[in-house]
């Protein structure tokens, strides 16, 4: 035994065989009950419906380890909580591995192939290295511990929107004392890990291979020095040891047992739902299968093993509560409340040995677990819940799945029954004669292009409101005006163009979306064009998202950029700058769901409009409440709508002059907030084309020489 | 147990619509046609006594009409019926809704319900006839504008409640069979989704003929009818100008409107 070679830590010293045997006992116990609790929880995911995943499972690790790595979702909004969270798992993954290498030693390659590598410099960067680790750990657990204690941040109140105080479930202590409890075990663990280590160093500061080197153990170092002084002697030192290892190990021990019925779960979890996350859960709805009988999500069995997991991995940390503009203007919904439902609902039906039957698998109602219409329909499926969640937990396909379901029974709206009936009958969310689509073309002094009569370069899909809505079809014209100005060569549907369908699929009317995506397939089949154009960006996206599925695949830009690029290649000059003090909203469906935030801000800089952001800006624009079909269905009376909520946002930037948008239905939404907030005066909403034409007014007629 | 429930496909009308060429109906290619929106109500409430039924209650949707008349039958379906008939001959064209009557009650003797129902009147035509008309062919009890009803199957009577003029309430009990005309608002229609109009289509639409039900071209069409449609047009209509400006221009204008309308000008 060479010198360094002593450098290393006593195991199990002093220990009886009998005292070794039993911790070995606790451990295989401690690791049958994960075992089983993992069992459990794959039991429960593997109940759900089958899904099959696209993509390559290598690429999808590989994202899902960077993600974990880099901590980047969890930084967002939140970097505090990003980074103490980052310490607390750094120092978790450093302490357990650290540990491992014990074991794999130990228990591994020493009986079996007599290799040994824990000792000397070795050991004591390990030792360095877990000190440091330790420290981490601790750290971020007691600022996590002061965000819960002392910051009260509402996004950590547990209290549900969708619920009222009496309620069994309103706020749900057990979710409390769980979360105290785990911050408290593991820094108990890591504590007693310290002052374990100081003891051991009293007990054997005669051994100048432990004494000696004590420095590369800093805390405990510093411990035992106190300990020391305190008068703690080599025999005390021992006991103390000897006490605490059992208290130390035999927690440990437990914390592992309980990962998979408790939260600390989330460690596999999060990662598993961060790897078979879908990049374009919102953006596409998933479709019916033509074998299922029963449309959307009436049991809690309908969802895929993918969902189910989904609903593990949340860790309640109210950023989607945050992000929720229901939730924001006083809606019966919080993303994060509908996830933790049904987690419940989950655990309940699906952990134990058989499936209960039907009956009691239904998530729609009141019932602790189950969630109600009201909270289903407050959604705007705007995706701020989906976008911002750290660990990928998809929520407004889980959503629209579920309103599928109630539109199958007719659970809904009066006002969007109707709606929809029109929408069926008519193509158009208005009620209008399909003869009338194009009427707003009437007042141009151009004739425009009926596409499917003769090729164009672009195809313009309009959509409903910049179709028939009045004050749209002004910016419609203005539109018109300059693409014909531009020598653009554009056409348009006429009256086979349909209602693009992204709503009414947003709703969970599936059967008629699938009926306008095929017409809208079917009629573009029968133009030639180069690309898509629209002015709407619910059309944008489930044309560029969602009909490629219904084998509709073409190349389709937002205005924005369309008018972006026209701009760049000197087809449209601005003649006549702005000077604007203006603020952007970004469109859920053109910001968010597409990532569209440059090109509309590009355009305003372009005019000579000085950019004021509010607060909430783009991927945390804030919903102006018309998305997922609200716009068909009435808001509460007296209480404040997310289109309020946002234009009082807006009036707090000083000396706004024109709040721009770049969607129909934003124009309708913005401009009745304005009014209704008194806002009206203050400053003007006005659609970015509008603005263009401003900055680009119109040619004088050009005189011919005869 | 049996309701058969008479429904008719109405149409409404398109932007910019033309008259057919013989000027007594508007033509058909400016159409938009639906079920009649009374019918969704006495639709709903015949598949609501089915769902309330311990026993088995069947509910059949008929209707007068050609192919294009089975999209609202298969509403119908979609909604919960368990059968539709559709009658037609190209004979039937041009009847009254006394000759479309005769038919319906020739289809009734043939299904032999327990009660039927139809919608008060049809959105498109209006006449508030045909039920009516049907039992009149039956010799079967009715009565008009039910805005509510209580009826267990097997029971040999059915409760209703008319509305009135004043405010007015009757409650009516009526010997089955009988012919019912159900009003809007006695029920709240459910939607039928795209998904269960689609799968309504594997529901069958028996297709009946004038011959299936005993009767011939004689009893249909013009001839089986005891009214006819002499044409169709828009009123001309009135208008009205207000005259502005002083008493002079108000005075100057009125007297050339006076002498427009005398002819006096020539």
């Amino acid at each position: 035994v060479s010198r360094t070679d002593a450098v290393t830590r006593i195991l199990f010293e002093s220990f009886s065989a009998a005292e070794v045997r039993l911790f070995y006992a606790f451990g295989y116990a401690a690791i049958a009950v994960f075992a089983y609790g993992v069992y459990v929880q794959i039991r429960k995911y593997r109940r759900g419906a089958p899904l099959k995943l696209d993509g390559s499972l290598r690429r999808r690790f590989g994202d899902m380890v960077a993600a974990v790595l880099n901590h980047r979702t969890l930084d967002r909004r939140d970097p505090a909580a990003g980074g103490a969270h980052r310490l607390i798992f750094y120092g978790f993954v450093l302490l357990f591995l650290g540990t491992s290498t014990i074991t794999l030693e130990y228990d591994i390659l020493e009986p079996l192939f007599g290799i040994r590598f824990w000792h000397g410099e070795f050991y004591l960067i390990f030792s360095l290295v877990l000190d440091v680790a330790g420290v981490a750990l601790i750290g971020g657990l007691f600022y996590m511990m002061v965000r819960r204690g002392w910051m009260k941040l509402p996004k950590l109140d547990y209290a549900r929107p969708d619920r009222v105080r009496g309620d069994p479930d309103f706020d749900r202590p057990q979710y409390r004392r769980e979360d105290w409890a785990f911050l408290w075990i593991l820094v108990v663990i890591g504590a007693t890990g310290y002052v374990l280590e100081a003891a051991r160093l009293v007990w054997l500061q005669a051994r100048p291979e432990v004494w000696g080197v004590r420095w590369w153990s800093p805390v405990g170092a510093m411990l035992a020095e106190a300990f020391r002084a305190l008068g703690l002697t080599e025999h005390g030192g021992a006991v103390f040891r000897h006490g605490l290892w059992w208290f130390h190990g035999l927690l440990a021990l437990v914390f592992i047992a309980l990962i998979p019925f408790t939260k600390v779960k989330h460690i596999f979890t999060a990662a598993g739902s961060l790897m078979v996350r879908d990049p374009l859960a919102a953006q596409r709805l998933p479709r019916i299968p033509d074998a299922q009988e029963q449309p959307g999500a009436a049991k809690i069995t309908d969802f895929n093993w993918k969902q189910l997991l989904n609903l593990d991995a949340c860790t309640k940390c109210g950023r989607c509560h945050e992000a929720c503009p229901a939730r924001a203007v006083g809606a019966p919904l919080s993303p994060r409340d509908v996830i933790l439902s049904l987690r419940e609902f989950a655990k309940k039906t699906l952990e134990s040995g058989t499936v209960p039957e039907a009956a009691e698998l239904d998530i729609h109602g009141k019932s602790p677990g189950q969630v109600a219409q009201e909270t289903l329909w407050s959604c705007r499926t705007c995706m701020a819940c989906v976008e911002i969640c750290p660990v990928a937990v998809e929520h407004v396909p889980i959503i629209v799945q579920m309103r599928r379901k109630l539109v199958e029974d007719g659970a809904m709206d009066p006002l969007l029954t109707k709606t929809l009936q029109t929408i069926h009958k008519t193509g158009n969310s208005f009620g209008e004669s399909k003869r009338k689509r194009a009427a707003w073309t009437k007042a141009l002094p151009f004739p425009v292009k009926d596409a499917r009569k003769e090729p164009v370069d672009v195809l313009w899909f309009v959509g409903d409101y910049a179709s028939f809505d009045p004050r749209n079809q002004k910016v419609t014209q203005t539109f018109a005006t300059l693409l014909h100005e531009a020598r653009i060569d554009f056409g348009i549907l006429y009256e086979a163009e349909s209602n693009a369908g992204n709503d009414v699929r947003r709703v969970g009317e599936e059967g008629l979306y699938e009926l306008l995506a095929n017409a809208n397939v079917a009629a573009m089949g029968e133009a030639s064009f180069k690309t898509i154009v629209t002015t709407d960006p619910h059309s944008y996206n489930t044309i560029r998202n969602e009909y490629p599925d219904f084998g509709g695949k073409y190349q389709i830009q937002h205005y924005t950029s369309f008018v972006k690029r026209l701009f760049d290649e000197g087809k449209l000059h601005v003649t006549k700058p702005l000077a604007y003090r203006a603020t952007f909203h970004d469109p859920c469906h053109l910001g968010r769901f597409n990532k569209g935030y440059e090109a509309p801000r590009d355009v305003l800089k372009l005019l000579g409009c000085e950019l004021v952001e509010m607060g909430r800006s783009r991927a945390n624009s804030f919903c102006c409440g018309a998305g997922g079909g609200r716009i068909w269905i009435p808001d509460p009376v007296g209480a404040e709508k997310p289109a309020q909520n946002r234009i009082k946002e807006a009036a707090a930037i000083p000396d706004l002059e024109v709040y721009v948008v770049s969607c129909p239905k934003d124009l309708t939404m913005f401009e009745d907030a304005l009014k209704t907030t008194g806002n009206e005066g203050k400053f003007v909403v006005k659609e970015l084309i509008e603005l263009i034409r401003e900055a680009i007014p119109a040619r004088l007629p050009e005189v011919t020489a005869v | 147990m049996k309701i058969l429930v008479a429904v008719k496909q109405v149409a409404a009308l398109d932007e910019d619509f033309e008259f057919r060429d013989d000027g007594r109906d508007v033509d058909p290619n400016f159409l938009i046609r639906d079920l009649n929106e009374w019918d969704d109500y006495s639709l709903e409430e015949a598949v609501k006594i089915k769902e309330a039924s311990a026993e088995a209650v069947e509910v059949v949707a008929v209707s007068v009409g050609p192919e294009e008349v089975d999209e609202a039958l298969r509403k119908c379906l979609a909604k919960g019926a368990d059968r539709a008939v559709r009658i037609w001959d190209d004979a039937i064209e041009g009847s009254d809704p006394i000759a479309i009557a005769r038919v319906l009650a020739a289809a009734v003797r043939r299904e032999a319900p327990d009660l039927l129902f139809a919608g008060v009147q049809s959105s498109d035509q209006s006449f508030a006839s045909t039920g009516i008309a049907t039992a009149a062919f039956l010799d079967w009890p009715h009565a008009a504008v039910v805005t509510q009803l209580t009826f267990a199957p097997g029971a040999a009577t059915a409760v209703f409640r008319r509305e009135l003029e004043g405010g007015l309430l009757q409650e009516v009990e009526i010997q089955c069979p009988a012919v019912l005309t159900i009003q809007l608002g006695i029920n709240t229609p459910r939607y039928a989704s795209l998904r269960s109009i689609k799968q309504a289509a594997a529901k069958p639409i028996d297709v009946v003929s004038l011959a299936d039900l005993g009767l011939g071209a004689a009893d249909v069409g013009e001839g089986g009818s005891a009214s006819r449609v002499r044409r169709m047009f828009v009123p001309d209509k009135g208008h009205a100008e207000l005259i502005e400006g002083s008493a002079a221009v108000q005075a100057a204008r009125l007297a050339a409107i006076i002498r427009e309308f005398k002819g006096a000008s020539a």
